[in-house]
Protein backbone atom coordinates (compact mmCIF):
# COMPACT_ATOMS: atom_id res chain seq x y z
CA UNK A 1 0.00 0.00 0.00
CA UNK A 2 1.26 3.46 -0.89
CA UNK A 3 1.69 6.03 1.84
CA UNK A 4 -0.87 8.39 0.24
CA UNK A 5 -3.55 5.70 0.68
CA UNK A 6 -3.09 5.56 4.45
CA UNK A 7 -5.04 7.49 7.04
CA UNK A 8 -3.51 10.26 9.15
CA UNK A 9 -3.72 8.09 12.26
CA UNK A 10 -1.84 5.26 10.53
CA UNK A 11 0.84 7.63 9.23
CA UNK A 12 1.15 9.26 12.65
CA UNK A 13 1.91 5.82 14.18
CA UNK A 14 4.37 4.97 11.42
CA UNK A 15 6.25 8.23 11.93
CA UNK A 16 6.49 7.60 15.65
CA UNK A 17 7.72 4.03 15.08
CA UNK A 18 10.20 5.32 12.49
CA UNK A 19 8.66 3.11 9.78
CA UNK A 20 8.72 6.09 7.44
CA UNK A 21 9.83 9.73 7.47
CA UNK A 22 7.80 12.90 7.00
CA UNK A 23 9.74 13.57 3.78
CA UNK A 24 8.78 10.11 2.46
CA UNK A 25 5.11 10.77 3.23
CA UNK A 26 5.21 14.18 1.56
CA UNK A 27 7.08 12.86 -1.49
CA UNK A 28 4.54 10.07 -1.93
CA UNK A 29 1.63 12.52 -1.80
CA UNK A 30 3.54 14.90 -4.10
CA UNK A 31 4.11 12.19 -6.71
CA UNK A 32 0.43 11.25 -6.46
CA UNK A 33 -0.44 14.91 -7.14
CA UNK A 34 1.91 14.88 -10.13
CA UNK A 35 0.30 11.79 -11.59
CA UNK A 36 -3.42 12.56 -11.13
CA UNK A 37 -3.84 16.32 -10.68
CA UNK A 38 -4.36 16.99 -14.40
CA UNK A 39 -7.42 14.69 -14.25
CA UNK A 40 -8.78 16.00 -10.92
CA UNK A 41 -7.88 19.69 -10.63
CA UNK A 42 -8.15 19.80 -6.85
CA UNK A 43 -5.48 22.45 -6.27
CA UNK A 44 -5.33 26.16 -7.04
CA UNK A 45 -1.80 26.66 -5.67
CA UNK A 46 0.88 24.23 -4.49
CA UNK A 47 2.99 25.19 -1.48
CA UNK A 48 6.68 25.33 -2.40
CA UNK A 49 7.64 25.33 1.30
CA UNK A 50 6.06 21.91 1.95
CA UNK A 51 9.27 19.89 1.60
CA UNK A 52 11.04 22.21 4.06
CA UNK A 53 8.20 21.71 6.54
CA UNK A 54 8.51 17.91 6.21
CA UNK A 55 12.29 18.07 6.65
CA UNK A 56 11.86 20.08 9.81
CA UNK A 57 9.61 17.36 11.29
CA UNK A 58 12.21 14.70 10.45
CA UNK A 59 14.86 16.79 12.17
CA UNK A 60 12.69 17.02 15.29
CA UNK A 61 12.30 13.25 15.29
CA UNK A 62 16.05 12.73 14.77
CA UNK A 63 16.81 15.15 17.62
CA UNK A 64 14.46 13.23 19.88
CA UNK A 65 12.05 16.17 20.26
CA UNK A 66 8.45 15.57 21.24
CA UNK A 67 6.23 15.91 18.14
CA UNK A 68 2.50 16.58 17.80
CA UNK A 69 0.47 13.57 16.65
CA UNK A 70 -0.36 15.45 13.43
CA UNK A 71 3.22 16.58 12.77
CA UNK A 72 4.36 15.67 9.27
CA UNK A 73 0.84 14.86 8.02
CA UNK A 74 0.14 16.48 4.61
CA UNK A 75 -2.88 18.76 4.64
CA UNK A 76 -4.58 20.79 1.88
CA UNK A 77 -6.26 24.08 2.81
CA UNK A 78 -9.39 25.46 1.17
CA UNK A 79 -8.48 28.61 -0.72
CA UNK A 80 -10.65 30.91 1.40
CA UNK A 81 -8.50 30.35 4.51
CA UNK A 82 -5.75 32.95 4.87
CA UNK A 83 -2.24 31.53 4.66
CA UNK A 84 0.55 34.03 5.31
CA UNK A 85 2.75 34.38 2.23
CA UNK A 86 0.75 31.77 0.28
CA UNK A 87 -1.74 33.03 -2.32
CA UNK A 88 -5.37 32.88 -1.17
CA UNK A 89 -7.75 33.43 -4.09
CA UNK A 90 -11.23 32.24 -2.98
CA UNK A 91 -11.14 30.92 -6.57
CA UNK A 92 -12.07 34.43 -7.70
CA UNK A 93 -10.56 36.82 -10.21
CA UNK A 94 -11.06 39.41 -7.47
CA UNK A 95 -8.33 37.80 -5.32
CA UNK A 96 -6.31 36.09 -8.05
CA UNK A 97 -3.04 37.67 -6.85
CA UNK A 98 -3.86 38.20 -3.17
CA UNK A 99 -1.15 37.11 -0.72
CA UNK A 100 -2.35 37.37 2.90
CA UNK A 101 -0.06 39.19 5.33
CA UNK A 102 -1.35 37.01 8.18
CA UNK A 103 -2.34 33.46 9.07
CA UNK A 104 -5.87 32.40 9.98
CA UNK A 105 -6.33 31.09 13.55
CA UNK A 106 -6.58 27.53 12.19
CA UNK A 107 -3.31 28.00 10.27
CA UNK A 108 -1.53 29.01 13.47
CA UNK A 109 -2.74 25.74 14.98
CA UNK A 110 -1.71 23.72 11.92
CA UNK A 111 1.70 25.36 11.75
CA UNK A 112 2.37 24.92 15.44
CA UNK A 113 1.54 21.21 15.12
CA UNK A 114 3.99 21.17 12.17
CA UNK A 115 1.60 19.69 9.69
CA UNK A 116 2.84 19.82 6.08
CA UNK A 117 0.72 22.21 4.01
CA UNK A 118 0.54 20.78 0.47
CA UNK A 119 -1.32 23.74 -1.02
CA UNK A 120 -4.61 25.55 -1.52
CA UNK A 121 -7.74 23.77 -2.69
CA UNK A 122 -10.12 24.80 -5.44
CA UNK A 123 -13.65 25.88 -4.48
CA UNK A 124 -16.73 27.60 -5.79
CA UNK A 125 -16.01 31.32 -6.07
CA UNK A 126 -16.24 32.81 -2.55
CA UNK A 127 -17.77 29.45 -1.46
CA UNK A 128 -20.96 30.19 -3.40
CA UNK A 129 -21.99 27.00 -5.14
CA UNK A 130 -22.48 23.26 -4.76
CA UNK A 131 -20.32 21.91 -7.58
CA UNK A 132 -17.02 23.89 -7.70
CA UNK A 133 -18.09 24.91 -11.21
CA UNK A 134 -18.26 28.60 -10.26
CA UNK A 135 -14.49 28.64 -9.61
CA UNK A 136 -12.75 31.28 -11.73
CA UNK A 137 -9.64 29.05 -11.79
CA UNK A 138 -10.61 25.73 -13.34
CA UNK A 139 -12.98 22.79 -12.96
CA UNK A 140 -12.48 20.18 -10.28
CA UNK A 141 -13.61 16.66 -11.18
CA UNK A 142 -14.99 13.86 -9.03
CA UNK A 143 -12.30 11.16 -8.73
CA UNK A 144 -15.03 8.46 -8.83
CA UNK A 145 -16.14 9.64 -12.28
CA UNK A 146 -14.33 12.56 -13.85
CA UNK A 147 -17.42 13.53 -15.85
CA UNK A 148 -19.15 14.36 -12.56
CA UNK A 149 -18.78 17.30 -10.18
CA UNK A 150 -17.04 16.78 -6.82
CA UNK A 151 -19.73 18.85 -5.09
CA UNK A 152 -19.00 22.16 -3.47
CA UNK A 153 -18.11 24.56 -2.39
CA UNK A 154 -15.16 22.67 -0.83
CA UNK A 155 -14.86 20.51 -3.98
CA UNK A 156 -11.06 20.64 -4.15
CA UNK A 157 -10.76 19.62 -0.49
CA UNK A 158 -13.09 16.62 -0.95
CA UNK A 159 -11.73 15.40 -4.27
CA UNK A 160 -8.14 15.53 -2.96
CA UNK A 161 -9.11 13.15 -0.14
CA UNK A 162 -10.67 10.68 -2.61
CA UNK A 163 -7.82 10.94 -5.12
CA UNK A 164 -5.07 10.65 -2.49
CA UNK A 165 -3.68 14.12 -3.24
CA UNK A 166 -3.81 15.06 0.45
CA UNK A 167 -4.14 13.04 3.66
CA UNK A 168 -6.35 15.61 5.38
CA UNK A 169 -7.96 18.84 4.20
CA UNK A 170 -9.76 21.82 5.64
CA UNK A 171 -13.00 23.05 4.14
CA UNK A 172 -15.58 25.62 5.15
CA UNK A 173 -19.30 25.03 5.47
CA UNK A 174 -21.96 27.76 5.23
CA UNK A 175 -24.88 25.63 3.98
CA UNK A 176 -23.30 22.21 3.41
CA UNK A 177 -20.02 23.08 1.71
CA UNK A 178 -18.00 20.48 3.64
CA UNK A 179 -20.61 17.73 4.01
CA UNK A 180 -22.07 17.79 0.49
CA UNK A 181 -18.72 17.41 -1.38
CA UNK A 182 -17.54 14.87 1.22
CA UNK A 183 -20.67 12.82 0.45
CA UNK A 184 -20.29 13.13 -3.32
CA UNK A 185 -16.60 12.14 -3.20
CA UNK A 186 -17.04 9.36 -0.60
CA UNK A 187 -15.02 11.10 2.11
CA UNK A 188 -15.70 11.99 5.74
CA UNK A 189 -16.39 15.68 6.41
CA UNK A 190 -17.54 17.50 9.52
CA UNK A 191 -19.12 20.90 10.07
CA UNK A 192 -18.39 21.82 13.71
CA UNK A 193 -20.73 23.74 16.03
CA UNK A 194 -20.87 27.45 15.20
CA UNK A 195 -18.38 29.13 17.52
CA UNK A 196 -16.12 26.12 18.10
CA UNK A 197 -13.57 26.89 15.37
CA UNK A 198 -12.41 30.50 15.00
CA UNK A 199 -13.35 32.24 11.77
CA UNK A 200 -10.40 34.63 12.09
CA UNK A 201 -8.73 34.58 8.68
CA UNK A 202 -11.60 32.80 6.90
CA UNK A 203 -12.72 35.06 4.05
CA UNK A 204 -16.30 35.86 5.10
CA UNK A 205 -19.30 34.70 3.06
CA UNK A 206 -22.16 34.62 5.63
CA UNK A 207 -20.55 35.29 8.99
CA UNK A 208 -23.39 33.93 11.15
CA UNK A 209 -23.34 30.58 9.30
CA UNK A 210 -19.70 30.05 8.17
CA UNK A 211 -17.61 27.45 9.96
CA UNK A 212 -14.26 25.84 9.12
CA UNK A 213 -14.10 22.05 9.46
CA UNK A 214 -12.03 18.93 8.76
CA UNK A 215 -12.17 16.34 5.97
CA UNK A 216 -10.42 12.98 5.82
CA UNK A 217 -10.59 9.26 5.09
CA UNK A 218 -11.86 8.16 8.50
CA UNK A 219 -13.78 9.41 11.51
CA UNK A 220 -10.62 9.07 13.61
CA UNK A 221 -8.75 11.37 11.24
CA UNK A 222 -11.50 13.96 11.30
CA UNK A 223 -11.62 13.78 15.13
CA UNK A 224 -7.86 14.24 15.26
CA UNK A 225 -7.95 17.37 13.08
CA UNK A 226 -11.00 18.81 14.85
CA UNK A 227 -9.24 18.45 18.21
CA UNK A 228 -6.40 20.55 16.78
CA UNK A 229 -8.39 23.38 15.17
CA UNK A 230 -11.13 24.01 17.76
CA UNK A 231 -10.74 26.36 20.70
CA UNK A 232 -11.42 29.86 21.88
CA UNK A 233 -9.97 32.81 19.99
CA UNK A 234 -10.44 36.41 21.09
CA UNK A 235 -10.06 37.53 17.47
CA UNK A 236 -13.46 36.02 16.64
CA UNK A 237 -16.27 37.67 18.63
CA UNK A 238 -18.47 34.58 18.14
CA UNK A 239 -15.84 32.10 19.35
CA UNK A 240 -17.13 30.19 22.37
CA UNK A 241 -14.90 30.24 25.44
CA UNK A 242 -15.39 26.73 26.86
CA UNK A 243 -13.24 23.66 27.49
CA UNK A 244 -12.96 21.56 24.33
CA UNK A 245 -12.32 17.85 24.89
CA UNK A 246 -9.72 15.80 23.03
CA UNK A 247 -12.24 14.16 20.68
CA UNK A 248 -9.65 11.82 19.22
CA UNK A 249 -8.37 10.48 22.55
CA UNK A 250 -11.95 10.08 23.85
CA UNK A 251 -13.33 8.43 20.71
CA UNK A 252 -15.39 5.36 21.55
CA UNK A 253 -17.59 2.94 19.68
CA UNK A 254 -20.71 3.68 21.59
CA UNK A 255 -23.84 2.35 19.90
CA UNK A 256 -25.66 0.45 22.69
CA UNK A 257 -28.61 2.53 23.89
CA UNK A 258 -27.74 5.42 21.55
CA UNK A 259 -30.97 7.22 20.65
CA UNK A 260 -31.03 8.06 16.94
CA UNK A 261 -33.75 10.41 15.74
CA UNK A 262 -35.00 9.95 12.18
CA UNK A 263 -36.88 13.02 10.89
CA UNK A 264 -39.44 12.08 8.27
CA UNK A 265 -39.07 15.46 6.51
CA UNK A 266 -35.61 14.43 5.27
CA UNK A 267 -36.86 11.35 3.45
CA UNK A 268 -39.59 12.88 1.32
CA UNK A 269 -39.98 13.78 -2.32
CA UNK A 270 -36.82 14.79 -4.10
CA UNK A 271 -34.60 12.33 -2.24
CA UNK A 272 -33.42 9.47 -4.50
CA UNK A 273 -34.73 6.05 -3.56
CA UNK A 274 -31.25 4.60 -3.62
CA UNK A 275 -30.09 7.26 -1.17
CA UNK A 276 -33.06 6.64 1.15
CA UNK A 277 -32.43 2.91 1.04
CA UNK A 278 -28.73 3.16 1.87
CA UNK A 279 -29.37 5.60 4.74
CA UNK A 280 -32.08 3.28 6.16
CA UNK A 281 -29.70 0.32 5.80
CA UNK A 282 -27.16 2.21 7.89
CA UNK A 283 -29.77 3.11 10.51
CA UNK A 284 -30.99 -0.51 10.65
CA UNK A 285 -27.43 -1.74 11.08
CA UNK A 286 -27.04 0.53 14.08
CA UNK A 287 -30.39 -0.56 15.49
CA UNK A 288 -29.37 -4.22 15.21
CA UNK A 289 -26.32 -3.40 17.28
CA UNK A 290 -28.19 -1.75 20.12
CA UNK A 291 -29.18 1.76 18.97
CA UNK A 292 -32.73 2.91 19.66
CA UNK A 293 -34.48 4.49 16.67
CA UNK A 294 -36.99 7.28 17.27
CA UNK A 295 -39.14 8.82 14.60
CA UNK A 296 -39.08 12.59 15.03
CA UNK A 297 -40.49 15.57 13.20
CA UNK A 298 -38.80 18.85 12.23
CA UNK A 299 -41.78 20.53 10.52
CA UNK A 300 -40.08 23.79 9.51
CA UNK A 301 -37.54 21.93 7.37
CA UNK A 302 -39.63 22.80 4.31
CA UNK A 303 -38.69 26.48 4.76
CA UNK A 304 -34.98 25.83 5.32
CA UNK A 305 -33.69 26.49 1.80
CA UNK A 306 -35.66 29.73 1.54
CA UNK A 307 -34.51 30.91 4.95
CA UNK A 308 -30.93 29.99 4.15
CA UNK A 309 -30.72 31.80 0.83
CA UNK A 310 -32.19 34.97 2.34
CA UNK A 311 -29.89 35.08 5.37
CA UNK A 312 -26.74 33.90 3.58
CA UNK A 313 -27.18 36.28 0.64
CA UNK A 314 -28.01 39.22 2.89
CA UNK A 315 -24.80 38.70 4.83
CA UNK A 316 -22.82 38.09 1.64
CA UNK A 317 -23.98 41.35 0.09
CA UNK A 318 -22.63 43.18 3.11
CA UNK A 319 -19.42 41.13 3.50
CA UNK A 320 -18.47 41.40 -0.17
CA UNK A 321 -18.86 45.18 -0.16
CA UNK A 322 -15.22 45.31 0.97
CA UNK A 323 -14.06 44.31 -2.52
CA UNK A 324 -13.84 47.78 -3.97
CA UNK A 325 -10.54 47.75 -5.86
CA UNK A 326 -8.84 50.08 -3.38
CA UNK A 327 -7.09 48.22 -0.55
CA UNK A 328 -6.33 44.84 -2.14
CA UNK A 329 -7.50 42.59 -4.93
CA UNK A 330 -8.48 43.27 -8.51
CA UNK A 331 -9.00 46.77 -9.92
CA UNK A 332 -10.46 47.52 -13.36
CA UNK A 333 -8.17 49.35 -15.75
CA UNK A 334 -10.18 52.19 -17.23
CA UNK A 335 -12.62 54.28 -15.21
CA UNK A 336 -13.62 57.91 -15.02
CA UNK A 337 -14.84 58.26 -11.40
CA UNK A 338 -14.85 56.49 -8.06
CA UNK A 339 -18.28 54.93 -8.65
CA UNK A 340 -17.27 53.91 -12.15
CA UNK A 341 -14.18 52.22 -10.68
CA UNK A 342 -16.25 50.37 -8.05
CA UNK A 343 -18.76 49.14 -10.61
CA UNK A 344 -16.24 48.07 -13.23
CA UNK A 345 -13.95 46.46 -10.66
CA UNK A 346 -16.76 44.44 -9.09
CA UNK A 347 -18.40 43.53 -12.40
CA UNK A 348 -15.13 42.25 -13.86
CA UNK A 349 -13.83 40.75 -10.60
CA UNK A 350 -16.89 38.69 -9.58
CA UNK A 351 -18.47 35.80 -11.48
CA UNK A 352 -22.20 35.49 -12.21
CA UNK A 353 -23.15 33.39 -9.17
CA UNK A 354 -21.45 35.81 -6.79
CA UNK A 355 -23.24 38.71 -8.50
CA UNK A 356 -26.56 36.86 -8.20
CA UNK A 357 -26.11 36.33 -4.45
CA UNK A 358 -24.96 39.90 -3.81
CA UNK A 359 -28.00 41.18 -5.69
CA UNK A 360 -30.39 38.80 -3.90
CA UNK A 361 -28.92 39.99 -0.59
CA UNK A 362 -29.22 43.63 -1.60
CA UNK A 363 -32.82 43.02 -2.64
CA UNK A 364 -33.94 41.28 0.58
CA UNK A 365 -32.34 44.02 2.68
CA UNK A 366 -33.62 46.90 0.56
CA UNK A 367 -36.18 49.43 1.70
CA UNK A 368 -39.70 48.04 1.54
CA UNK A 369 -38.62 44.38 1.38
CA UNK A 370 -36.65 43.93 4.61
CA UNK A 371 -39.69 42.94 6.73
CA UNK A 372 -41.07 40.56 4.12
CA UNK A 373 -37.81 38.70 3.60
CA UNK A 374 -34.92 39.19 5.98
CA UNK A 375 -36.90 39.70 9.18
CA UNK A 376 -39.22 36.81 8.35
CA UNK A 377 -36.26 34.55 7.62
CA UNK A 378 -34.64 35.42 10.96
CA UNK A 379 -37.88 34.43 12.74
CA UNK A 380 -38.03 31.13 10.84
CA UNK A 381 -34.38 30.56 11.75
CA UNK A 382 -35.34 30.75 15.42
CA UNK A 383 -38.19 28.30 14.84
CA UNK A 384 -35.91 25.81 13.09
CA UNK A 385 -33.43 26.08 15.99
CA UNK A 386 -36.10 25.50 18.62
CA UNK A 387 -37.44 22.45 16.76
CA UNK A 388 -33.95 20.94 16.88
CA UNK A 389 -33.67 21.75 20.63
CA UNK A 390 -36.97 19.94 21.20
CA UNK A 391 -35.78 16.97 19.13
CA UNK A 392 -32.58 16.66 21.15
CA UNK A 393 -34.66 16.14 24.29
CA UNK A 394 -35.75 12.84 22.73
CA UNK A 395 -32.59 11.67 20.96
CA UNK A 396 -28.78 11.92 21.10
CA UNK A 397 -28.20 12.30 17.37
CA UNK A 398 -30.26 12.70 14.21
CA UNK A 399 -29.61 10.67 11.05
CA UNK A 400 -30.48 11.91 7.54
CA UNK A 401 -29.14 11.70 4.00
CA UNK A 402 -26.39 14.29 3.33
CA UNK A 403 -27.39 14.95 -0.28
CA UNK A 404 -30.57 14.01 -2.20
CA UNK A 405 -28.61 12.07 -4.85
CA UNK A 406 -25.09 11.11 -5.88
CA UNK A 407 -22.83 13.42 -7.92
CA UNK A 408 -24.36 14.97 -11.03
CA UNK A 409 -22.64 15.58 -14.35
CA UNK A 410 -20.50 18.66 -14.93
CA UNK A 411 -22.68 21.25 -16.67
CA UNK A 412 -25.95 19.51 -15.73
CA UNK A 413 -27.19 22.07 -13.17
CA UNK A 414 -25.00 25.12 -13.64
CA UNK A 415 -27.54 26.96 -15.82
CA UNK A 416 -30.37 26.49 -13.30
CA UNK A 417 -29.59 28.16 -9.94
CA UNK A 418 -32.68 26.77 -8.19
CA UNK A 419 -31.88 23.17 -9.10
CA UNK A 420 -28.37 23.77 -7.81
CA UNK A 421 -29.65 25.32 -4.56
CA UNK A 422 -31.77 22.24 -3.79
CA UNK A 423 -28.57 20.22 -3.43
CA UNK A 424 -28.27 21.80 0.01
CA UNK A 425 -31.75 20.78 1.14
CA UNK A 426 -30.52 18.28 3.78
CA UNK A 427 -27.58 20.33 5.03
CA UNK A 428 -28.66 23.98 5.42
CA UNK A 429 -30.79 23.44 8.54
CA UNK A 430 -27.64 22.55 10.47
CA UNK A 431 -26.02 25.91 9.66
CA UNK A 432 -29.26 27.77 10.33
CA UNK A 433 -29.34 26.23 13.83
CA UNK A 434 -25.56 26.42 14.42
CA UNK A 435 -25.28 22.67 15.07
CA UNK A 436 -22.46 20.21 14.41
CA UNK A 437 -22.94 17.53 11.73
CA UNK A 438 -20.82 14.96 9.93
CA UNK A 439 -21.16 13.18 6.59
CA UNK A 440 -19.85 9.64 6.27
CA UNK A 441 -19.93 7.36 3.19
CA UNK A 442 -22.83 4.88 3.21
CA UNK A 443 -22.31 2.91 0.03
CA UNK A 444 -22.42 3.32 -3.74
CA UNK A 445 -25.45 3.70 -5.98
CA UNK A 446 -26.17 1.89 -9.25
CA UNK A 447 -23.97 4.40 -11.10
CA UNK A 448 -21.17 3.32 -8.76
CA UNK A 449 -21.04 6.78 -7.16
CA UNK A 450 -20.74 7.33 -3.39
CA UNK A 451 -23.66 8.42 -1.21
CA UNK A 452 -23.53 10.17 2.16
CA UNK A 453 -25.14 9.63 5.55
CA UNK A 454 -25.40 12.68 7.79
CA UNK A 455 -25.44 12.65 11.58
CA UNK A 456 -26.46 15.83 13.41
CA UNK A 457 -25.87 16.48 17.13
CA UNK A 458 -26.76 19.18 19.63
CA UNK A 459 -24.54 22.26 20.01
CA UNK A 460 -21.01 21.43 21.20
CA UNK A 461 -21.85 17.70 21.29
CA UNK A 462 -19.06 16.90 18.81
CA UNK A 463 -17.95 13.97 20.97
CA UNK A 464 -21.37 12.28 20.68
CA UNK A 465 -21.40 13.07 16.96
CA UNK A 466 -17.95 11.62 16.33
CA UNK A 467 -18.60 8.59 18.56
CA UNK A 468 -21.76 7.86 16.56
CA UNK A 469 -20.00 8.21 13.21
CA UNK A 470 -17.13 6.07 14.52
CA UNK A 471 -19.57 3.38 15.63
CA UNK A 472 -21.14 3.32 12.17
CA UNK A 473 -17.71 3.18 10.54
CA UNK A 474 -16.77 0.15 12.65
CA UNK A 475 -20.08 -1.62 12.02
CA UNK A 476 -19.91 -1.02 8.28
CA UNK A 477 -16.43 -2.49 8.11
CA UNK A 478 -14.60 0.81 7.45
CA UNK A 479 -14.56 3.26 4.56
CA UNK A 480 -12.70 2.60 1.34
CA UNK A 481 -12.13 6.20 0.33
CA UNK A 482 -9.32 6.24 -2.24
CA UNK A 483 -10.64 5.75 -5.78
CA UNK A 484 -9.20 2.92 -7.74
CA UNK A 485 -8.62 3.13 -11.44
CA UNK A 486 -6.36 6.16 -11.74
CA UNK B 1 -42.89 39.98 -8.85
CA UNK B 2 -40.99 42.20 -11.26
CA UNK B 3 -37.41 42.72 -10.17
CA UNK B 4 -35.62 45.79 -11.46
CA UNK B 5 -32.22 44.18 -11.99
CA UNK B 6 -30.57 47.39 -13.15
CA UNK B 7 -31.63 49.16 -9.95
CA UNK B 8 -30.54 46.30 -7.67
CA UNK B 9 -27.23 46.10 -9.56
CA UNK B 10 -26.71 49.81 -9.07
CA UNK B 11 -27.34 49.49 -5.30
CA UNK B 12 -24.83 46.61 -5.26
CA UNK B 13 -22.23 48.59 -7.25
CA UNK B 14 -22.42 46.01 -10.03
CA UNK B 15 -23.16 46.23 -13.72
CA UNK B 16 -24.85 43.49 -15.70
CA UNK B 17 -23.97 43.26 -19.40
CA UNK B 18 -26.93 43.83 -21.70
CA UNK B 19 -26.72 40.36 -23.23
CA UNK B 20 -26.90 38.76 -19.75
CA UNK B 21 -29.66 41.00 -18.44
CA UNK B 22 -32.55 38.79 -19.51
CA UNK B 23 -31.09 35.64 -17.92
CA UNK B 24 -30.30 37.49 -14.68
CA UNK B 25 -33.83 38.86 -14.58
CA UNK B 26 -35.40 35.46 -15.18
CA UNK B 27 -33.17 33.70 -12.60
CA UNK B 28 -33.68 36.39 -9.99
CA UNK B 29 -37.44 36.28 -10.41
CA UNK B 30 -37.42 32.52 -9.95
CA UNK B 31 -35.16 32.78 -6.88
CA UNK B 32 -37.27 35.50 -5.28
CA UNK B 33 -40.41 33.46 -5.98
CA UNK B 34 -38.71 30.51 -4.26
CA UNK B 35 -37.58 32.39 -1.13
CA UNK B 36 -40.91 34.22 -0.95
CA UNK B 37 -42.60 31.17 0.54
CA UNK B 38 -42.14 31.68 4.29
CA UNK B 39 -44.67 31.34 7.12
CA UNK B 40 -45.88 34.35 9.09
CA UNK B 41 -44.60 34.15 12.64
CA UNK B 42 -46.22 36.53 15.09
CA UNK B 43 -43.19 37.12 17.25
CA UNK B 44 -40.68 39.87 17.80
CA UNK B 45 -37.04 39.51 16.88
CA UNK B 46 -35.01 39.68 20.07
CA UNK B 47 -31.30 39.51 20.75
CA UNK B 48 -29.87 36.05 21.29
CA UNK B 49 -28.50 36.56 24.80
CA UNK B 50 -27.37 32.96 25.14
CA UNK B 51 -24.93 33.40 22.30
CA UNK B 52 -23.91 36.99 22.79
CA UNK B 53 -20.74 38.11 21.08
CA UNK B 54 -17.63 38.83 23.10
CA UNK B 55 -15.88 41.93 21.83
CA UNK B 56 -12.21 42.63 22.46
CA UNK B 57 -11.14 45.65 24.43
CA UNK B 58 -10.48 48.54 22.13
CA UNK B 59 -6.72 48.80 22.57
CA UNK B 60 -4.10 49.42 19.91
CA UNK B 61 -1.77 46.48 19.21
CA UNK B 62 1.63 47.85 18.20
CA UNK B 63 3.50 46.56 15.15
CA UNK B 64 1.08 43.80 14.19
CA UNK B 65 1.67 44.58 10.53
CA UNK B 66 4.14 46.88 8.84
CA UNK B 67 2.86 49.53 6.45
CA UNK B 68 4.58 47.75 3.57
CA UNK B 69 2.90 44.43 4.40
CA UNK B 70 -0.50 46.09 4.38
CA UNK B 71 -0.10 47.91 1.08
CA UNK B 72 1.67 45.04 -0.69
CA UNK B 73 -1.65 43.80 -2.10
CA UNK B 74 -3.00 47.21 -3.11
CA UNK B 75 -3.72 47.66 -6.83
CA UNK B 76 -2.07 51.09 -6.98
CA UNK B 77 0.31 52.73 -4.53
CA UNK B 78 2.24 55.99 -4.69
CA UNK B 79 4.67 57.20 -2.03
CA UNK B 80 3.34 54.66 0.46
CA UNK B 81 -0.30 55.69 -0.05
CA UNK B 82 -3.24 54.00 -1.78
CA UNK B 83 -4.21 55.72 -5.03
CA UNK B 84 -7.92 56.34 -5.68
CA UNK B 85 -9.73 58.37 -8.35
CA UNK B 86 -10.24 62.03 -7.61
CA UNK B 87 -13.31 62.47 -5.38
CA UNK B 88 -13.12 66.17 -4.49
CA UNK B 89 -13.17 68.88 -7.15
Amino acid sequence: MNLYEKTASELSEMLRNKECSAVEIYNDVKSRIESVEDKVGAYVTLNDKALEQAESVDKDIADGNEIHRLAGIPIGIKDNISTKGLRTTCSSRMLENYIPPFDAFVMNKINSAKMVVTGKMNMDEFAMGSSTETSYMHLTRNPHNTECVPGGSSGGSASAIASGEAILTLGSDTGGSIRQPAALCGAVGMKPTYGSVSRYGLVAFASSLDQIGPMGKSVKDVAMLQSLICGHDKMDATSKNIEYPDYYANLKNNVKGLKIGVPKEYFGEGIDNEVKESVFNAINLMEKNGAVIKEISLPSTEYAINTYYIIASAEASSNLARFDGVKYGYRAENYDSLTDMYEKTRSEGFGDEVKRRIMLGTFVLSSGFYDAYYKKAKLVQRKISSEFSEAFKKCDVIATPTVPSSAFKIGENIGDPIKMYYNDVCTVTVNIAGLPAISVPCGFDSKNMPMGLQFIADKFAEQTLLDTAYAYEQLSGGFDVITKGF
Amino acid sequence: MNIDIKHIAKLSRLRIDDEKLEKFEKDMQAIVAMVDRLPDIEEQLTLDRENAMTLREDVAVPDKFTRNELIANAPEVQAGCLVVPKTVE
